[in-house]
């Protein structure tokens, strides 16, 4: 336990030496108000773009704040996602190019304390800029749109939390096969995408699957209620990103190679 | 006896980096891993210290139960790598938390390493922006900080410059009077200045063990070189304390002796035949031939 925390204490102070605890959050703040800001000043936006001719008008529903909210969640599901790999993909990769390894692990530390360590600095990163950025979003939705609920905003945000665990946990089990950085996040996207649109092409077969995470989310904003798919899901992403986490333990020690 | 390996081999897809290598090491005893580059040498280290898993073989520390023997041995790797926004202070707290020094001693004994490494003044600086020997001794420090019984150092001088090398053979002098050392080297120079005995690695297989004067002896073919006014063409021939012989030009020759002669025999046996003798020496490097030899054959 005491190395573990070492580790994890080691993972923190990088992270807030090298800036990322910085601007990871920073440029996830701005994909999420950017959401509750255009559409704020989508009539004026199109109104100095011109052109129209005389007299025509467009309408634009204004839409409600559940609506702006899950309209940010689709911006983490693209955006997002992806700064989430690319934030993820060196964990692993950068220490072994570098060596840096070598002299963590010739000390009595097993492989379960290292991804350990590891896999909780990146969620502790990863979730505390999603809820930052979850909450500023919400404080602007309000501020210009219909007032959404505290509870409802922070039950899809929870429900939405299990995404981010569950990218963390495959592109660092990526990261234990492949040594190249841009080939973990360039996999990891492919296996996330992949099971996106499986989902969205066999919705019977993929109740349970975490491509499910926004479309649950989103059902808690708009019907405001926990349903029995949630739970699935939910349960499912967690067992998932565990068993992820374990092959990766056990690709470390089977490829022991540092 | 502190180490046995045994049977140790490693495959990397067709190369064979490491075959069937045993060996033992001695408690208090220091041993220079030799060879030419690419022997096998760094793979065989980082198999000792678990950082390679071996296809085969066995490494047993005498008298330690625990299949993970790591809190035993101390490693320096050939380019040790930090985290370069560390502190080389900061760097050795971590490495002593992770090697479960207690805290009350963690204080002390880092001083302590700083200063036996001279690192005092620059503890408080960026790896980033340590010179090589820097980093190098900061690997020592890192390395012998939790006393080892064992400490593994990876071509620790081939990458310094000739002052850096020669303090670092310092320490390591310094260092094998409390632990027993175990370093690789492909130059012979290094290994004979610290070393007691000599492992001999090519391609992967070991060549020869044992002592330096040992490996002289075996393979010391003609260590005295004489070299007169006269031609000796004739003479070295009937002279019957000389085992074997090797004519450089006429006047010059290079000359092996029998145990049990002493080498003022044979001079004195040239003078009564006089020749003018002009230069008589003693072969140092003739070490190097026989290490030469050793890998070759
Ligand atoms: N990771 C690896 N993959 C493939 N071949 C390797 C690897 N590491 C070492 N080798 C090969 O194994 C042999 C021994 O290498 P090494 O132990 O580094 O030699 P040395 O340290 O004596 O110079 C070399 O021929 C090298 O090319
Ligand atoms: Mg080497």
């Amino acid at each position: 336990m005491n190395r573990f925390l070492t580790l994890l204490h080691k993972e923190i102070t990088e992270l807030m030496r090298n800036g990322k605890l910085i601007w990871l959050p920073i440029v996830l703040m701005i994909i999420g108000i950017s959401q509750p800001l255009t559409s704020y000043y989508m009539p004026q936006i199109l109104d100095m773009a011109g052109n129209l001719p005389e007299g025509a008008s467009i309408t634009i529903p204004t839409p409600t704040g559940e609506e702006v909210l899950s309209g940010a969640m689709s911006q983490y599901g693209t955006i997002g996602t992806l700064l989430f790999a690319l934030a993820t993909m060196n964990v692993i990769a950068q220490e072994r190019q570098n060596g840096s390894i070598t002299l963590v692990m010739v000390r009595p530390v097993n492989e379960w304390q290292y991804l350990g360590s590891k896999t909780v600095a990146q969620l502790a990163l990863l979730l505390l800029s999603l809820i930052l950025s979850y909450c500023l979003t919400w404080y602007y939705t309000n501020l210009l749109f219909t007032p959404v609920d505290w509870q409802v905003m922070l039950s899809s945000l929870v429900m939405y939390c299990f995404w981010v665990i569950f990218v963390v946990c495959v592109t660092i089990f990526v990261g234990t096969i492949i040594r190249q950085s841009s080939a973990i996040a360039g996999v990891s996207l492919l296996f996330l995408a992949l099971i996106s649109l499986l989902t969205s092409l066999l919705p019977k077969f993929m109740e349970w699957s975490p491509g499910n995470i926004r479309g649950e989310a989103t059902k808690l904003l708009v019907e405001q209620q926990w349903t029995e798919s949630a739970w699935t899901v939910i349960g499912s992403t967690a067992t998932l990103s565990l068993l992820l986490f374990i092959a990766g333990v056990m690709v470390m020690k089977k490829y022991k190679r540092y | 006896m502190l180490v046995n390996i045994d049977n140790l081999s490693k495959q990397f897809k067709e190369k064979r980096a490491v075959s069937n290598l045993s060996f033992t090491i001695r408690e208090g005893s220091c041993i220079a891993l030799l060879g030419p580059n690419g022997a096998g040498k760094t793979t065989t280290l980082q198999m000792l210290a678990r950082l390679l898993t071996p296809d085969s073989g066995a490494i047993q520390f005498k008298g330690y139960a625990e299949k993970d023997y790591r809190p035993l041995i101390g490693f320096l790797p050939q380019h040790p790598s930090f985290f370069n926004w560390m502190t080389g202070k900061e760097f050795l707290f971590f490495a002593g938390k992770l090697s479960s020094i207690p805290k009350k001693q963690l204080q002390a004994r880092v001083q302590e390493t700083l200063r036996f490494v001279s690192l005092e003044e620059a503890m408080n600086k960026k790896i980033g922006g340590f010179s090589g020997g820097m980093k190098q001794r900061l690997g020592l420090a890192q390395a012998l900080l939790h006393k080892p019984k064992l400490l593994i150092l990876d071509e620790p001088v081939s990458a310094l410059d000739p002052k850096g090398r020669r303090d670092f053979l310092h320490l390591i002098e310094e260092l094998k009077q409390d632990m027993t050392v175990l370093f690789s080297t492909h130059i012979l120079h290094d290994a004979e200045q610290i070393c007691d005995e000599v492992l001999i690695l090519q391609d992967g297989c070991l060549k020869w063990k044992g002592s330096l004067p040992a490996l002289r002896k075996e393979f010391d073919l003609l260590p005295i070189k004489v070299q007169t006014e006269e031609p000796m063409n004739g003479i070295i021939e009937q002279l019957e304390i000389i085992e074997d012989y090797e004519y450089i030009d006429a006047k010059t020759v290079k000359v092996r002796l029998p145990e049990y002669v002493h080498h003022n025999e044979f001079l004195q046996a040239l003078i009564n035949r006089n020749l003018s003798v002009t230069h008589f020496e003693i072969m140092q490097d003739s070490l190097e031939d026989a290490y030469m030899k050793v890998v070759r054959q």
